[in-house]
């Protein structure tokens, strides 16, 4: 079965998924592995669980912060953004 | 340590505040409580120190003293609790509220208390994310905030580098006196003597009271505090809605609660408080958190997709006439209470320390400390419902 | 009305399900995941097929997702995550958040069948990006069809690894190293065990088979002790110990790849057993369980327990517990069946298998010399092994819970399910204590099972 792809952006670019793929798969496809930067020392963090536990994979999603980009499932003309510490 | 000048039960944050006060004026301290530092009620507190819920009172002039005081001490231990000067904005949409308000404000400001009204448009200057339909409030500079766990463990810490010794894990079964006079106490493992002992056992001063014979009524209100994920910097002040103030001084067993909202130094937003009087039930009571989210959205509609994390839980010791017991007792001399400051014992502490320090030691404490006696309660006739 | 609710869609959870109606009892299942399967049948599309690559026994878990897809008794919540939960009285209370509302669910009866999460270990650089665990690796290949690197490390200790070694070197990428803490001839120690669970042993060689072919060999004996990123802030090699059998440090080398795929194991999340209050005891394997009788019902009547919850033992075992939990639950209803003697034999054979995983495989305290003071311990909070050392030394705390709250070490997001159980042996070690089973149940204590947004909680009633 072939799935069909949709686009949604990250930042400013302009990445592809497959249906039923989530945002952090997507991404990291698109070879972006990191996607926050931590509250206070500013390190950079991607996915790491893979499976909505650790919640170290956050980004913004149609503005709303501390979206779990591992589980959320990508969909047409998605705003993603990266999490900076709490996005402050 | 053998033989010491004092012994204070409780390693909460009015026992820590105690003995760096004893400490301080050169007395050999020793602390002990059952539990780890700030496992008692000061593990579950918010950490706001005010001046703004309190009408001029006793009370106030002691909360006035020890929000100073607490600056103080951060600066003669050298800090480590989080300590903010951020202020507290008391805000009503009720033209009933927004009156008493007015009135309330005017009398604090007589009384030494910086107030500065806000109108619609310096309210939304001072909390841009503030609901539009709030147009009235009052801003109080001298409100601060504290991380009390951190507060009480870092006192405590000083305390030992000044000679004083804390012991934990022993819990306290007697109160030993000899013709009336205190000659120490015996903890589940060992026999300490000492002509002095200071009851800071908060919502447990009671049962200790009871210990050296004598008789204190401080009962359990329970209350709940929700802790948010980490948001962005939303709210720049702690922010109340007015009948926050009124709940502080009601005496009903039903549930209440009026939003205190504020963020703290790690991100995370602080909504408490609600009062129970449901003695020391230990249920996840769904229906408060729900209360309390939605008078916090209704104050701040953009917490609406912040998430939960966590609430705490936890009983604040209070006396029938919602004061602080602070003085030696009415029949054991030489045993001193240091107890029963409902939800404001962190903000007090520091004030509630140096009056039992200066009495102890026969100096001239900085207010009257009468209105706190233990004395006023004449075996029993308090005793709540 | 349904007169067993089940949490969980993996393979206890669906096991039990199909036990369940199969006796005559009309099921609701909940499940957090989009699509049923749990952890081991993790799958990007309904149709399967072009999945079977990263799948041994896809076959098994077809049948039991159509098979509950199938029975008009059977009623499915996905994307269902229960937030909280409460026992009053006999009556249990699960709070669910479904299709962006709450909704609340009454029910006497409940198998929880929750599964587990890969057990992590700090170390230096375990917080840089490209350092992840096993189960994410294979959930990015099984889930989305995405390989998380080109040049991949796979490391810790367990059989898991072997599964996801193979699955990367499927997908086209390289295994730079597979490195198994663990000495691997312990686990032959029994014969008996190994007979019993043949296919077991096949689905090994399967992937061994496939390891090989990638020309990969396994080392015993090793651990990924540090990463390091490159100037990026992203991973650029990680530095591979030799260790002795206390897990302590002996000889170490630099190797270079862009993703480290780090497990130790499973912990099992009891967090909605927890805030129920079914009793938790503390394993053989030091992970905090449920405590459930031989019909898989735990101290609260009415609420039964399978699969990785009530210990760790793999996807056979939690089908075979599911199974009994089903047929348990609907006794407890009233259907007229009982647990066969197979029924149990199966089980028993799974979990001296299980057993035998969990001495060949055992973690060991010299891990907790990796950290340095700078290292982070708890992820979501950014604490450093030193602030942790600072609480226990200067500010007095003398268990986890007070080190916790003098930190905030474990208060962030995840709620501790990443650093908890690191953080009482810790602590422990630190006091020069060894942890209590009242410092490990303490450290999974969730009354807010997940992040809710208030919003959410305001709207409930
Ligand atoms: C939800 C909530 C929010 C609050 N928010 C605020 C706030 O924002 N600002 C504020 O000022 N106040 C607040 N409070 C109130 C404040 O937390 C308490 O008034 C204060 O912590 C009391 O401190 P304490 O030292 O008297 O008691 P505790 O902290 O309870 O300390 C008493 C200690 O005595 C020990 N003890 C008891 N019996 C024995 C024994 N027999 N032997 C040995 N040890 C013993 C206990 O282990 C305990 O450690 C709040 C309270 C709650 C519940
Ligand atoms: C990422 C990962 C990959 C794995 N891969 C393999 C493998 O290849 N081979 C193997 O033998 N073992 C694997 N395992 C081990 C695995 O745990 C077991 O083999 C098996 O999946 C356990 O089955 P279970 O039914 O107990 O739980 P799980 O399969 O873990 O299922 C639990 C289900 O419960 C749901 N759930 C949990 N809490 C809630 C809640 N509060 N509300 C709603 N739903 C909830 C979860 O979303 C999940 O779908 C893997 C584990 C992980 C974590
Ligand atoms: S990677 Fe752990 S929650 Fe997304």
């Amino acid at each position: 079965m072939s799935q069909s792809e949709i686009q949604f952006t990250f930042d400013d670019k302009t990445i592809s998924a497959l249906s039923g793929q989530s945002v952090g798969a997507a991404l990291l496809a698109a070879n972006q592995r990191s996607l926050r930067k931590t509250r206070f020392n500013k390190d950079k963090r991607g996915i790491f669980c893979g499976i909505g536990v650790c919640f170290d994979c956050l980004v913004v999603v149609d503005g709303i912060t501390n979206q779990r980009a591992c589980i959320i499932e990508a969909k047409p003309g998605m705003k993603v953004q990266t999490q900076d510490g709490s996005n402050a | 340590m053998k033989n010491p000048d004092a012994i204070v039960i409780g390693a909460g944050v009015v026992g820590a505040c105690t003995a760096l006060s004893l400490a301080n004026a050169g007395i050999r301290v020793l602390v002990i409580d059952r539990g780890p530092v700030a496992s008692g009620t000061t593990g579950a507190g918010e950490g706001n120190i005010l001046v703004s819920d309190k009408e001029p009172s006793p009370e106030l002039t002691l909360a006035i003293r020890s929000r100073d005081a607490w600056f103080e001490i951060d600066t003669d231990i050298g800090g480590g609790f989080e300590l903010e000067a951020k202020g507290g904005v008391v805000v009503s949409r009720i033209t009933k509220g927004i009156s008493d308000l007015k009135k309330l404000a005017s009398l604090q400001k007589e009384n030494g208390v910086e107030t500065i009204e806000l109108d619609a448009s310096t309210l939304q200057e001072a909390e841009p994310f503030i609901s539009k339909d709030v147009n009235y409030g009052v801003l109080y500079p001298g409100d601060a905030q504290c991380q009390p766990m951190l507060a009480a463990a870092q006192i405590i810490r000083a305390v030992k580098k000044r000679g004083g010794q804390f012991i934990q894990g022993e819990n306290v079964i007697k109160i030993n006196s000899n013709s009336g006079s205190v000659v120490g106490l015996t903890t589940d493992k060992n026999t300490y003597s000492t002509p002095i002992v200071i009851n800071a056992t908060g919502t447990w001063a009671g049962e200790v009271a009871k210990l050296a014979g004598s008789y204190l009524p401080i009962m359990p209100r329970r209350g709940y505090i929700l802790v948010t994920s980490p948001a962005p910097k939303f709210i720049n002040h702690k922010v109340y809605d007015a009948d926050y103030v009124a709940n502080v001084a009601s005496g009903e067993a039903d549930l209440q609660s009026s939003a205190v909202i504020e963020g703290t130094a790690s991100g995370t937003i602080l909504i408490g408080a609600s009062r129970e009087r449901v003695g020391f039930k230990n249920d996840l009571n769904i229906a408060i958190l729900r209360q309390l989210a939605r008078q916090a959205i209704s104050l701040f509609p953009v917490l609406t997709n912040i998430q939960l994390l966590r609430a705490y839980r936890g009983f604040r010791p209070y006396a029938p006439d919602h004061l602080p017991v602070i003085g030696e007792d009415a029949n054991v001399l030489g045993l001193w209470h240091a107890a029963g400051h409902e939800g404001a014992g962190i903000g007090l502490a520091p004030a509630t320390g140096e009056l039992i320090t200066a009495q102890i030691t026969g100096n001239v404490p900085f207010m009257d400390p009468m209105p706190f006696s233990p004395k006023r309660f004449k075996g029993g006739e308090h005793v709540a419902v | 009305m349904h007169n067993v609710v089940i949490v969980g869609g993996g393979p206890a959870g669906l096991s039990a399900a199909l036990a369940a109606a199969a006796a005559g009892a009309p099921v609701l299942l909940i499940d957090s995941n989009s699509r049923l399967g749990g952890q081991y049948w993790r799958n990007s599309v309904d149709e399967l097929e072009n999945q079977n690559e990263q799948h041994f026994d896809l076959a098994t878990g077809l049948l039991l997702i159509n098979a509950v897809k199938a029975r008009k008794e059977i009623e499915v919540w996905s994307e269902a995550q229960i937030w909280s939960a409460t026992n009053d009285e006999g009556k249990n209370t699960l709070r669910v958040i479904h299709q962006g509302k709450e909704k609340i669910v009454n029910t006497a009866n409940l198998i929880l069948c929750t599964g587990a999460y890969d057990r992590t270990l700090p170390f230096p650089g375990w917080d840089i990006p490209g350092v992840m665990t096993p189960g994410g690796v294979q959930s990015l290949l099984k889930g989305h069809g995405v390989l998380a690197g080109k040049q991949v490390v796979v490391a810790g200790t367990g059989p898991f690894l072997l599964p996801v070694a193979a699955g990367v070197i499927k997908a086209g990428g390289e295994v730079v190293s597979l490195i198994e803490a663990n000495k691997s001839r312990r686990w032959v120690s029994s014969f008996i065990v190994i007979l019993e669970n043949l296919s077991k042993i096949k689905e090994a060689f399967y992937y061994i088979k496939t390891i090989s072919r990638g020309k990969v060999r396994a080392q015993f004996g090793y651990a990924v002790i540090a990463a390091h990123a490159a100037d990026n802030g992203e991973l650029e090699s990680v530095d591979i110990a030799k260790i002795n059998r206390n897990f302590k440090v002996k000889k170490v080398k630099n190797i270079k790849c862009d993703v480290a795929a780090i497990g130790w194991g499973f912990t099992a999340d009891t967090s909605l057993a927890g805030s129920l209050g079914c009793k938790q005891v503390v394993a053989k394997d030091e992970s905090v369980v449920v405590w459930v009788d031989s019909e898989q019902q735990t101290n609260i009547p009415g609420v039964f327990a399978a699969g990785e919850i009530t210990g760790i033992g793999g996807s056979d075992l939690s089908m075979a517990e599911g199974v009994i939990a089903g047929i348990a639950a609907a006794k407890f209803v009233g259907c007229k069946v009982d647990i066969s003697k197979a029924h149990r034999k199966r089980r028993a054979k799974r979990q001296r298998f299980a057993n035998a995983l969990i001495k060949a495989y055992p973690i060991k305290t010299g891990w907790q010399l990796w950290p340095n003071d700078q290292t982070t311990i708890c992820r979501c909070e950014e604490v450093s092994l030193g602030d942790l050392k600072f609480s226990v030394e200067e500010l007095g705390a003398t268990d986890s819970r007070t080190a916790k709250l003098f930190t905030r070490c474990g208060m962030g997001l995840c709620q501790g399910r990443i650093c908890g159980r690191s953080v009482v042996d810790l602590v422990a070690k630190e006091l020069n204590v060894l942890p209590t089973d009242i410092d490990r149940i303490s450290a999974v204590n969730r009354p807010i099972i997940t992040p809710i947004p208030l919003g959410v909680l305001a709207q409930g009633e």
